[in-house]
């Protein structure tokens, strides 16, 4: 209970370690005269391919060859090895991709990964936990220390720690029926158990902490972090306290699954709190459910009715040790988080907002097994920007073709221009030799049948780069647009200007964009004028 | 050496035949495999022909072989003497079984066990007690109707099935005594390797920490030929120990090794631990052990007496660890996934999964198995791990140091080495039991219900001389000796340090050979 708000001084302090913690909350006009302390344990499902301790040498599985982490599309019970399903004689086997994973988060986190960590059963008695036990880590976790950012808010959230866990299975209670259905294919699944301190003071601050760590898993590709999916889950612990009083009995939310339902939680326990105290009541510390319909949290065990876990050494595990050297390797080796994106595209001159839209697009590219990290947005934006003015490089990516992407309803992924077309579709364009409105021609084209041909190849194929003749095409297009539109340009000859535009659209159609729109209407007018 | 094994078994057969045992004389072309079985109970399932795939030409093409039914087999029940697991037969193969399969042995079946491999009498078995096929040379009593002595446990089955010559060795395993024990009361040659030499995969834990395979027949040669077969690495088992580990011991056994050549002993220092003869230790028990000294000296072996002062907590450090380990890895038999589901009754409770699992627990396991498992659960309970938990390893580590500071062979687990510096001893040797065979209880009742505090005592204190290797994960190997004043049959027992089973292996055959003289 250390912590209550920890407002950042200047941010130069907060690098050099030194934490500056402002006594003064801000007052919450939702309930004055409290304060609100959250912490959050997350279960980020790790996004390796095979499992922590059942992918090695797993040739007798059921469904699939080997315990793959499961697809969330698959049917139940597909993908689950004799390990996951705790038949006798089998043994875990640590998959290092999960190690991997593990340091990168850890690296991300600014948290200290252990020499020596080691791995303990917990048992408990569920359906969806054929072993009776959980092997996680309890007495000695991976790594320890760390921080989040919250960028914008100048403040961070301090991490407690970080364990490797296996994931249970998945059970479904029809309460019709009165039958549990049990789904093994997620037991034994790789989590990593990431533990706040209680650093957190509103809703808000709650889910922008879990926004946040996220990205960072995304970033460095160590879990999807998708709630919806539930390859992301969190417990949150609240408890309010009068201000300038200690801080009260905590209140621990389990399984919440996206970030809105945990904002809601959140502030109806905080109010269910408040109302007790203020009542005259007591907290009493117990872990609670929440009830997505009604939006308010319900009673499942009180303290006195905590499970004595009976943690134990697991005998199969030895010790994890990890070498300083390795951690070395995996810093060289990692992919550049979002904070330190987010400052160089802004250095390059890039707007806010663009940078923003830009690194949006790319936290939703597609997170890849093993730590394989997928080329997003900004790396194609890194590639065609380089020797090319940022600015217009930005406005083509998030704009058109981002544009155009989620018009065919793709994701960016499925972008087949290459950096080369879509470099030297911009450098046409700003060159002067195709117009804005030809390159979007030419952008839809290249989307409509992707191609291995240049940009120029293409432009020219398709007769859209601007003749640079003597101006004889223009003339073409304008005596045949005044011929196709007699009305219109009597119209003009009889003083009505505005309707140029109706004739000066059927010029920029039968040229196909390749005539220059302020030519096009001078040579229109000098036409009309003459008659 | 693929012949040899071969003439390895014959031989053993023949030795068995003509020397120090005489159980042939019993087992005339009168009786069958059948017949002898169902006198003995060792075997609980026997192979059928046709799935013996015996492949000529290999190393153990000669060789059946059976299996204790806590270690998996594809093609044969793997029901631990439980009733938890009577239907069950196991999707893998063990990586044992596996190895003895591609060496061309052929198993013969699977042997009867104390129930997960919890007992030291064999008499904690869902297919009834193993009865020792020995008899007294001075019985006049058809075989059949032999004094009923236990065969000792839990892998009983496995050393009176080698015993009665149902096989030429078998599959055990030794988690604190199981496979010495019943080698000793069966008059068999039993070895438990060093921890983590043969695979686990595939092999039923009861408490991983200790659980070892190991290999049971008539004579050291045989069990010599299968462990070289077996003490394999393999990267399924997460405590196998690692090829590079396995160089250093092996360096090290070289290095600080007896320096004896030809048929003398010279140079060899066997210690006899003062501890290891007890209270409880039968005196007529030790005659044999005697010989044995004897016979090493005369051929130029120091015999050196030692002291392991904290032998006495072993046993109570043993109960407690394996108790623990054993209700953690019993938590996985709920009837859910695989084995006996019992419905509950209409009516019951079934708020609480654990309540929905009870009734299959409660009717799958036998009474030993819930008092450990009861008893593990308190050691792991928040209040009591300090005091349990805890402590026992502490005394596990005493218990290891002990033997490190005997030995003249460092450790090579160890974190520190101890360098004894040309001190100390290369082998221990011990007596393998505190008695021969103690008589079965004559009704089956006898076994669960009925018993007094003090015969549970009895049978735990079957273990005190094995437990301490077991704790430590040090090789050990049972050899018969010759005969208690009761005429059956006694063992002795050879301890080395981490990684020496091989010494282990060779001076057992030297013992063996004192008795055979």
């Amino acid at each position: 209970m250390l912590a209550h708000a920890r407002k950042l001084a200047p941010r130069s302090s907060c690098l050099r370690l030194t934490r500056s913690y402002s006594v003064r909350v801000k007052d919450d006009s939702r309930w004055p005269g409290w304060d609100v302390v959250v912490g959050i344990e997350v279960h980020a499902q790790i996004k390796s391919r095979l499992k922590l301790f059942s992918g090695l040498l797993c040739i007798y599985s059921f469904g699939v060859e080997g315990a793959w982490t499961p697809d969330y599309n698959l049917p139940s019970n597909t993908s689950v090895s004799v390990f996951d399903a705790a038949f006798p004689g089998t043994l875990p086997r640590l998959n290092p991709k999960c190690v991997e994973l593990g340091v990168r988060t850890a690296l991300a986190l600014e948290a200290n990964v252990q020499r020596r960590s080691a791995f303990d059963r917990k048992h408990y008695f569920y359906a969806d936990l054929p072993a009776g036990y959980q092997i996680t880590q309890h007495y000695a976790p991976f790594a320890t220390g760390g921080r989040v950012m919250l960028e914008g808010d100048e403040a961070f959230v301090r991490i407690k720690q970080i364990q490797l866990e296996q994931d249970t299975g998945k059970s479904t209670f029809d309460s019709r029926r009165k039958v549990s259905s049990i789904d093994l294919s997620r037991a034994g699944a790789g989590l990593m158990e990431i533990v706040s301190e209680p650093d957190m003071r509103s809703p808000e601050e709650a889910g922008h902490y879990v926004r946040t760590l996220q990205a960072l898993l995304r970033s460095v590709g160590s879990s999807d972090g998708n709630m919806e999916q539930g390859s992301l889950r969190c417990d949150v612990n609240v408890s309010v306290n009068r201000r300038s009083e200690p801080a009260g009995t905590r209140c621990e939310i389990k399984n919440l699954n996206s970030v809105r339902f945990m904002m809601v939680a959140i502030t109806s326990e905080v109010r269910r709190q408040i109302d007790l105290l203020e009542s005259g009541g007591t907290v009493s510390q117990e872990t609670r459910g929440f009830d997505e319909e009604k939006a308010e949290t319900y009673s499942l065990r009180s303290k006195e009715d905590a499970p004595d876990y009976r943690y134990m050494p697991d005998p199969n595990l030895p010790p994890l040790l990890i070498e300083e050297a390795y951690v070395s390797q995996m810093r060289t080796k990692m992919p550049e988080l979002p904070d330190a994106t987010r400052a160089r595209l802004l250095g390059l001159g890039l707007s806010r907002r663009d940078a923003d839209v830009l690194m949006d697009v790319d936290s939703g590219r597609e997170v890849n097994f093993d730590g394989e990290l997928a080329p997003g947005p900004v790396a194609y934006f890194d590639q065609i920007s380089h020797g090319r003015d940022p600015k217009v490089v930005v406005n083509w990516i998030t704009h058109e073709l981002n544009g155009q992407l989620a018009f065919r309803e793709e994701p960016f992924s499925k972008n087949p221009i290459t950096v080369e077309q879509m470099g030297g579709l911009i450098d046409l364009v700003q060159s002067g030799k195709l117009t804005g409105t030809a390159g979007k021609t030419l952008l839809r084209y290249m989307l409509d049948k992707p191609s291995g041909q240049t940009a120029d190849e293409l432009a020219r194929e398709l007769s859209l780069l601007i003749e640079d003749d003597d101006g004889t095409a223009l003339q073409k297009w304008c005596g045949e647009a005044i011929t196709a539109l007699p009305k219109q340009a009597d119209a003009v000859r009889s003083g009505n200007v505005n309707v140029l535009n109706k004739i000066l659209g059927h010029v920029m159609k039968s040229s196909k964009g390749r005539a220059d729109a302020n030519a096009a209407r001078a040579t229109l007018l000098e036409m009309l004028k003459k008659k | 050496m693929l012949s040899q094994v071969a003439c390895v078994a014959a031989q053993s057969r023949h030795l068995a035949g003509s020397a120090t045992f005489s159980l042939s004389r019993h087992l005339s072309s009168t009786n069958s495999i059948g017949q002898v079985n169902a006198s003995v109970n060792a075997l609980i399932h026997v192979a059928s022909q046709a799935n013996e795939s015996r492949r000529s030409g290999r190393g153990l093409s000669d060789c059946t072989v059976a299996v204790k039914d806590n270690i998996c087999t594809t093609d044969m029940p793997t029901t631990c003497s439980s009733r938890m697991l009577l239907d069950f037969t196991s999707p893998v193969d063990a990586t044992v079984v596996q190895l003895l399969r591609d060496e061309g042995a052929t198993l013969v079946g699977k042997t009867n066990c104390d129930e997960f491999g919890m007992g030291s009498l064999n008499t904690y078995s869902v297919h009834g007690p193993v009865v020792n096929p020995f008899q007294a040379t001075n019985s006049d009593v058809a075989w059949e109707n032999r004094e009923r002595r236990s065969a000792g446990g839990s892998s009983g089955g496995s050393a009176a099935a080698v015993a009665a010559e149902l096989c030429d060795a078998a599959l055990a395993t030794d988690t604190g005594g199981s496979i010495r024990l019943p080698a000793s009361y069966c008059g068999v040659v039993g070895l438990k390797p060093s921890y983590g030499i043969i695979s686990r995969w595939g092999v039923v834990s009861y408490a991983d920490s200790l659980d070892c395979v190991g290999v049971m027949a008539k004579g050291v040669r045989t069990v010599k030929a299968i462990f070289n077969v077996l003490s394999a690495y393999d990267p399924k088992d997460p405590t196998a120990a690692r090829v590079d580990t396995r160089h250093k011991a092996a360096t090290a056994c070289q290095e600080h090794g007896p320096r004896h050549s030809g048929r003398s002993l010279s140079g060899l220092r066997v210690g006899i631990p003062q501890e290891y003869f007890p209270m409880e230790l039968n005196p007529n028990t030790l005659k044999p052990l005697r010989r044995v000294l004897e016979h090493l000296r005369a051929r130029g072996a120091s015999l050196i007496p030692v002291s392991l002062p904290s032998t006495s907590y072993a046993l109570s450090a043993y109960y407690v660890i394996s108790s623990a380990e054993a209700s953690s890895n019993m938590a996985r038999y709920d009837g859910i996934e695989y084995g006996l589901y019992k419905e509950p009754p209409p009516g019951s409770d079934k708020t609480k999964t654990a309540n929905v699992y009870a009734h299959s627990r409660s009717a799958g396991f036998g009474k030993e198995v819930q008092k450990r498992i009861l008893l593990g659960t308190y050691a792991l309970s928040a209040d009591a791990f300090d005091n349990y938990f805890l402590q026992a390893q502490r005394v596990r580590n005493l218990i290891r140091a002990d033997f490190d500071r005997v030995f003249a062979i460092p450790n090579v687990l160890s974190s520190t080495p101890q360098n004894n510096f040309g001190e100390g001893v290369h082998v221990l040797l011990h007596p393998s039991a505190i008695r021969t065979a103690p008589p079965l209880p004559s009704l089956e009742h006898d076994i669960d219900s009925s018993k007094s505090d003090a015969s549970i005592l009895d049978a735990y204190v079957q273990d005190v001389l094995t437990v301490p290797a077991s704790l430590a994960g040090l090789p050990a190997m049972s050899v018969p000796t010759g005969f208690g004043e009761d005429g059956w049959p006694v063992g002795v027992s050879i301890v080395g340090q981490w990684g020496c089973d091989e010494m282990v292996i060779d001076i057992g055959r030297e013992c063996e050979q004192g008795i055979i003289q």
